[in-house]
């Protein structure tokens, strides 16, 4: 489903993405952890080029996103994205967050749009909250309209740049929950995370990255009981003691 | 003092000052409709990528914004019928506070647009929404709705302006003044009186603004 092949990247000089090679499978949960400034979260952001790469193949979906000819309004209306800082639209309620990109992109008739998206939303428990504007919800419930926008598209793959990191903890649970449920689904996932509990549950395998190279790859429980590398146990360790 | 103040000639004044009030309502709604449209196509002109749109844009912005109102006003009344340019007042009026505002609007919405946090582009981009439909869904309904003051203020400032229209002879509120100053020589009571009515457009305009950011129930967002 999502193929890099020799991924390079640069920021200026500094070599952000270094040879990256990584197969996801239809239907596979992949959890990309990693020090921060290790790349992890380009790498998940090239999948849908928010960033370009500079060198190698990356293919999503049997479309090639390196190659600069490929229609990417196409690639990016099959893949969900969740960003850190939810970037939810704040001068639209929840319900046309949700039915934007359906109504103007897939071209969905208005009323089927909002019959999804109040469905999608009930489905994430927001039921109660369709008609609130973003600034009148919490962080969490802020999260899971972005997650049901994301999924509002249909989307044959969802990606989550950290869609935690910026939430008060008694909200993480939550937002977790609605990812988990997505998780168990089906869906095609990649997720930058440094939530070890929600890795082991449901990820199929851990990509730990460090200084822009990809260091391991393994099943949860192979790599959080037993990282090869002294870097992966260096990471484990850090995040692990507190 | 008072004994000296005539409101019989103002009174007797007040169809024409009514006229004259309409007069200043409508060209000035003409200008400010067009302003504002100028001012969105130079602005996205200008934050174009492309030299050859950014460039006028610019010059335009900056050749307005550094000259006064009143010599680009006799520009085009005087200037443009000595190059073959022949156009009715009330165009010429029009057309010259529509280029002014415009400039003024287009950095408006300019510093709105560059307020917005990167994030909600990303996230249009993500969705697969054109770079059009980000402008017109989730770019410009923000940032008008971040400059709805200096917007209103700018609306202020054109409504005060279009007073110079009187001295290309169009008939407006700051004209009715200088006719009475002018044929009963009153300027007190001239100029007293269309400065009432001025402080009635603003006082209309400033409830507008202030029903409008009412309604922005989205504002704490920002």
């Amino acid at each position: 489903m999502i193929s890099f092949k020799n991924v390079n990247k640069w920021y200026g000089d500094l070599h952000v993405l270094n040879n990256i090679n990584l197969e996801v499978d239809a239907g596979e949960v992949v959890v990309v952890c990693g020090p921060s400034g290790s790349g992890k979260s380009t790498l998940i952001r090239c999948i849908n080029r928010l960033e370009p790469i500079q060198e190698g193949e990356l293919v999503v979906d049997n479309m090639a996103v390196h190659d600069k000819k490929t229609n990417m309004t196409k690639v990016r209306a099959e893949i969900g994205f969740v960003f850190q800082s939810f970037n939810l639209y704040p001068h639209m309620t929840a319900l046309q967050n949700t039915t934007i990109a359906p109504i103007k992109v897939r071209k969905m008739k208005k009323a089927d749009a909002e019959e999804l998206g109040r469905e999608t939303l009930t489905r994430v428990g927001l039921k109660d909250r369709i008609n609130s504007y973003p600034a009148q919800l919490s962080g969490g419930q802020q999260q899971r309209v972005a997650i049901a926008r994301g999924l509002c598209m249909n989307p044959k793959i969802m990606l989550f740049d950290e869609p935690t990191s910026a939430l008060d903890p008694e909200m993480i649970g939550e937002v977790l929950d609605t990812i988990k449920m997505l998780a168990k689904g089906g869906m095609t996932m990649v997720v930058v995370t440094h939530e070890m509990g929600f890795a082991r549950e449901v990820a199929n395998r851990v990509v730990f990255m460090d200084d822009g190279y990809i260091v391991e790859v393994a099943p949860p429980n192979d790599f959080f009981r037993n990282a090869q590398t002294e870097r992966g146990k260096a990471f484990l360790s850090s995040i692990l003691s507190h | 003092m008072l004994e000296n103040f005539n409101f019989r000639v103002i009174w007797e004044y007040m169809p024409l000052y009514g006229q004259c009030f309409f007069a200043t309502l409508w060209l000035s709604a003409l200008s400010l409709i067009g302003a504002v449209l100028v001012g969105i196509l130079a602005c996205s002109m200008r934050l174009s990528q492309s030299r050859l749109l950014s460039w006028p844009a610019g010059i335009y912005i900056e050749s307005i914004r550094s000259t006064p109102l009143l010599a680009q006003l006799y520009f085009f009344y005087f200037g443009l019928p000595s190059l073959g340019i022949m156009l009715p007042e009330w165009v010429t009026g029009v057309f010259a506070l529509t280029l002014n505002s415009g400039a003024y609007y287009a950095e408006i919405i300019r510093s709105g647009i560059q307020a917005i946090h990167f994030g909600q582009i990303e996230a249009g981009i993500s969705s697969g929404l054109s770079y059009f439909q980000r402008m017109r869904y989730i770019v410009l309904p923000q940032a008008f709705g971040m400059t709805v003051r200096p917007m209103l203020g700018q609306a202020i400032v054109l409504v005060k302006d279009s007073s110079l229209l009187s001295l290309i002879s169009i008939m407006e509120l700051t004209r009715a003044g200088q006719l009475l100053t002018s044929e009963r020589f009153m300027p007190a009571e001239g100029f007293l009186t269309t400065a009432a009515f001025y402080l009635v457009i603003y006082y209309l305009l400033k409830a507008f603004s202030n029903w409008s950011e009412k309604r922005l129930i989205f504002k704490e967002a920002f």
